[in-house]
Parts: C-alpha cells; structure tokens; sequence
C-alpha cells in the first residue's frame, strides 16, 4: 500500500482502544424489535433527509442523511477527458470515486485508497452508468465524487442514491433515478437499511449476508447487485425483491427533493 | 478484460444462434468448455493448480506462513488473495495496465471467501492470539479467453485441496517463552477440507437468454453479467452485477436459479477428479503446460 508523505502517522503499531475493551464483542439479538425501533423482517427503511445543490462549486452536488449515516455527492461535468487517449468518439465515459473520511467509522481509516475501497468506487459506476444517456455527451467525461462522512450502516446504498441525486441536479440527461437499498439476512430473518452494528454482526447463525441492489423504479430494471456472506438462493431471491419494495418506498421522497431543488433554484417570476 | 472487435454482422449471428440455444462453437448456453485441472504443479508451493478452461490458462500458487491474527479474531488464521495479470496473457496488460483488472478479481474473492464456512479457519489457529497460519493465495492469469472468474475459482479450490501445511506444535524454551516448532518428518503434514469452497459461475446476459463461460466474442455482445458463487450444497456465498448494462429482475432470478444448478453440478465431478489424480501418488503422469 503506498504510504502517505503529507501526514504525521501514528505509529504502524497503534491499535484503537476499543480492542482492549474488557467486555465480550456486542452481539444483536436475532429476534424482536431492532435497536433503534424499527421492525425486523419489513420493509422499514430509516426515514431520510434529502438536499441538493450545496456544494457551490459543482455542476451538481446532493447531501444525503438516513439515521446517522451522512454522505456528500459532487458532480462535475460533462468536460473533457483527462486522459487522452480514452476518449470516446461515441459516447461519454463517467468516472466515480468513493472515499470515506478517515473519521468516518468507529476504527479510524487511512486516507489513502486501499484496494478495498476501489470496490465501492467501481459498484458506484456500474449502477449508474445504465441510468446515463452517456451517447449524449460524446467525447465528454462526468464526474461524480461521493465522501462519505459518517458511516452508520447502508453506506453502499445510500450512496447511489445521493450521485444519482446530484447527478439530476447538475441536468446530466438520465432515464430514471437510481435507488439503492441494501438489506442483512441473519439466519431466518431479514433487517432492511441495516446500521454499522447490524452490518457487522456475526452471530451464530447459519445464514448470514449482506445485499445491495441498485434499482431504476420507473424502467423496473436492476443496475447494480452485490452480495456476500452466505444464504440460500431463495434467499437471495426474496432479499432482492425485498430491497426493489425498499427503493420504491423511497422513490416519492426523493422525486420531491428534487422538485424542492428545482424550485428553490428557478428565477423568482 | 481483453477485448475483442466484434462487427455488428457477427454480434447478430451469434445473438441469433444463442436465442435457438446453439453458440459459435456448437455448445448449449449452459455448458462448459473443455476443461482441464492439474495440482501439484509448482514444487516451491505448499500447493498449487493449473487450470485451463479453453484457451484461459490460470495458475494458482499458495503458499502458507506463520503470522499474527488479526486483532478482532484472534483465534482464526486468514486468506490474502492477489491476483496477477501477466503481460503474456494480452498486451492491455503490460506494466500497470493489468492492475485495475487485478484488483477486481483479488476483491471479488476476498467477498467470496468471507463468510464462515467456505474454509475452516479456526483450524489454521496455532496459538490464539500469538500465531496463525496465513495463507497466501496467488493467481496468475496466463492466457485470457474469457470467463476468468470460473477458471480462478476452481483453480483456487484445486489448490485448496492440493495445499500441505506442514505441522507444527507449541513447545516452551528456556526463559519460558512459547516456540513455534516444526515437526521434523517434512512429509508430516495438514490437508485443508475443500467440501465447501464454493465455486463461481458467470452468467452472461446475451440478447433474452443467459449464457454459461461466454468466449470473449460472446462477451462483446452482452451488456451486463452476473457472477454468482455457490458451494456444494447450494448456497450462494456471492452475488455480484456486472457491467455497464441493467437487468431485469425477472431475468435475474433467472439466472441466479441456472447459475445455482450449474454451480452445483461442477462440485462432484471436481472432487471426484481431485481425489482420482490424489490416489494415483507417484504413478501419476505429469502434464505439465506444454500437454
């Protein structure tokens, strides 16, 4: 991993306090009510709070908050490539980049991408780049940065929602507003829009994963799908149909900030 | 990936024959190609396996080292994952150029292979907390023909099964601190329990239908696939999209059904070769990369 010049590490062998911490590592219940109130097994997504154009510099920028979980999206573009030699006669290319501030989860990250991370960056495009009327802007690149600034579970999801947000609010020409949601099966039971804890609870149970599915509601089509852990097929099966139900609940929500933008932006007439 | 040209008279042949259920090279869309796997192919490994899947040629290598557990498991030893895209294979990927391909893949397996029971970890404990062992699996691509992913896959389980980890014991020295030693037969050694490493299938979504090891002409003429990883009893341990085309969740339901029964169709037969070439010990004939 290259290593970073510009800042005053701590030593390679410092370790956060929480490792030390006497008690034995929190394990959630698999049954009943879920910490912060909401039901297990239903589709109950954290109620969210929406706001675009605050980034001023950018063509268009969206900040998205569900429970704790905060991120921040910029777009810049459509300009031209930076390189050269990928430019595309036919078509626009767009490049994403996710990043996490090294405060941004209970261990403290580094700022440097690790490989990791990439894996963010990369489910990001692809389930953006079907959305995208890329042929409308050849030889052009669009730019989207997310920072995610506090991360409390759901982070992939949320995620692909608020580019495809600032991506509305910068006027690049989409088919449909990308939705993500993302669900934790654990053993019999499922918790949609998980938090950080539910996201890394490995309880005793057979059957544990995680999904993300990104979701265009009015084209009813899937553009992004990952999962890890282990469930059963039809698992996996009901878990998409579950987080597709998750970003129809969201959709209204969105559609309306995005009208709010639009009206906060348009000329007093 | 490497690409291929295709024009848009050939990406309509093959579209056509793939929607009657006949591909390029007369296979159905849910069969293999020609497949071979050999173990034991690199001595200086602790295990090794060379697949070729058609004209994709992967060579996995592991080796195992004593390490240190990580801080929030300190009684499991752990897999790194690095996968190599040589240059030989095409020359897209000459000095970094097969980098961001690497790193694709290498995450995809650590995704793969993070859940419980794909392999034993705890039995890779030596002492909880103080020393593991670590294995560091290594891939590297040699000829790239399309559908790296199932190749690599089975390359990995292969040499999962092929892996010698030699035996050690815990013994105290002289001031009272703990020693790892090695026992002194370098034939005495620990096999890992492959049963579970699951398998990865990609599905390739040409046209309406879903194609099995698509060639890269094939490829060319998909917008979107699905890699799906599945063990022997049938659960998925990893789901991913990709590409930069959308699915429709019908056809993915679809496809994750065809890529469940395929994938568990390729665990037996595998096995079954695993443990033949195993019995045949010494007798066995070596085909090295030039059979």
């Amino acid at each position: 991993m290259p290593t970073d010049t510009k800042r005053v590490r701590a030593p390679e062998v410092s370790q956060s306090p929480s490792l030390f911490s006497c008690g034995p590592a929190v394990v959630l219940p698999s049954h009943g009510a879920r910490a912060d109130g909401r039901q297990r097994d239903q589709v109950d997504v954290r109620p969210v709070f929406v706001r675009c154009g605050l980034v001023s510099q950018a063509k268009g920028s969206a900040y998205i908050e569900a429970g704790d979980t905060k991120l921040l999206c910029s777009v810049y573009g459509p300009k031209e490539t930076e390189r050269k030699d990928e430019t595309d006669m036919k078509c626009g290319r767009l490049t994403t980049d996710m990043r996490f501030a090294p405060f941004s989860c209970p261990e403290r990250g580094s700022w440097i991408q690790g490989s990791q991370d990439k894996n963010f960056s990369l489910m990001l495009q692809e389930s953006l780049q079907p959305a995208l009327c890329l042929h409308k802007y050849p030889r052009s690149q669009i730019e989207v940065n997310v920072m995610v600034l506090e991360n409390s579970g759901s982070v992939q999801a949320h995620a692909i929602t608020c580019a495809s947000l600032a991506l509305a609010d910068a006027g690049i020409e989409m088919y449909d507003l990308v939705l993500g949601c993302s669900i934790r099966q654990d053993g019999s039971s499922y918790v949609v829009d998980p938090t950080y804890l539910e996201e890394n609870n490995w309880s005793s149970s057979e059957h544990q994963g995680g999904l993300t599915v990104a979701f265009l509601p009015s084209l009813n089509q899937v553009s992004g799908l990952q999962s890890d852990g282990e469930m059963t097929e039809e698992t996996l099966t009901a878990g998409i149909r579950t987080c597709i139900e998750g970003c129809y609940k969201l959709y209204p929500v969105i559609q309306q900030a995005l009208v709010k933008a639009v009206r906060r932006a348009a000329p007093e007439s | 990936m490497a690409r291929v040209k295709v024009s848009e008279a050939e990406k309509v042949y093959i579209l056509h024959g793939i929607r009657d259920d006949l591909r390029v090279d007369g296979r159905s869309c849910e069969d293999y190609r020609h497949m071979e796997v050999e173990t034991d192919v690199v001595s200086n490994t602790d295990g090794s396996a060379r697949v070729s899947l058609g004209h994709t040629a992967v060579l996995v290598g592991i080796k195992a080292e004593i390490g240190k557990p990580r801080p929030l498991v300190p009684d499991e030893g752990y897999l790194e994952f690095f996968v190599d895209c040589s240059a030989n294979a095409t020359p897209e990927f000459e000095g970094r150029g097969g980098e961001e391909l690497g790193i694709e893949l290498s995450n995809t397996l650590y995704r793969v292979f993070n859940n419980r029971s794909s392999v034993d970890l705890k039995s890779l404990c030596i002492s909880a907390g103080e020393h593991c062992w670590v294995l560091y699996v290594d891939v590297l691509l040699l000829q790239c023909d399309g559908n790296l992913y199932d190749a690599i896959s089975v390359a990995i389980k292969a040499a999962l099964f092929n892996t010698k980890i030699p035996r050690v014991h815990m013994s105290s020295d002289e001031e009272g601190g703990k020693e790892v030693e090695l026992s002194d037969d370098p034939f005495d050694c620990v096999r890992l329990n492959v049963e579970s490493v699951p398998c990865i299938v990609t599905l390739c979504k040409v046209g309406h239908r879903h194609v099995v090891d698509a060639t890269l002409q094939e490829k060319a003429c998909s917008v979107a696939s699905l890699i799906i990883a599945v063990t022997h009893r049938g659960t998925v341990t990893c789901a991913k999209k990709m590409g930069g085309g959308s699915l429709d969740p019908e056809s993915i339901f679809e496809m994750t059904e065809a890529g469940k029964r395929v994938g568990k169709a390729l665990h037996a037969p595998l096995m079954k070769l695993l443990q033949q070439e195993e019995s045949l010990g010494k007798k066995r004939q070596k085909v090295g990369f030039l059979g």
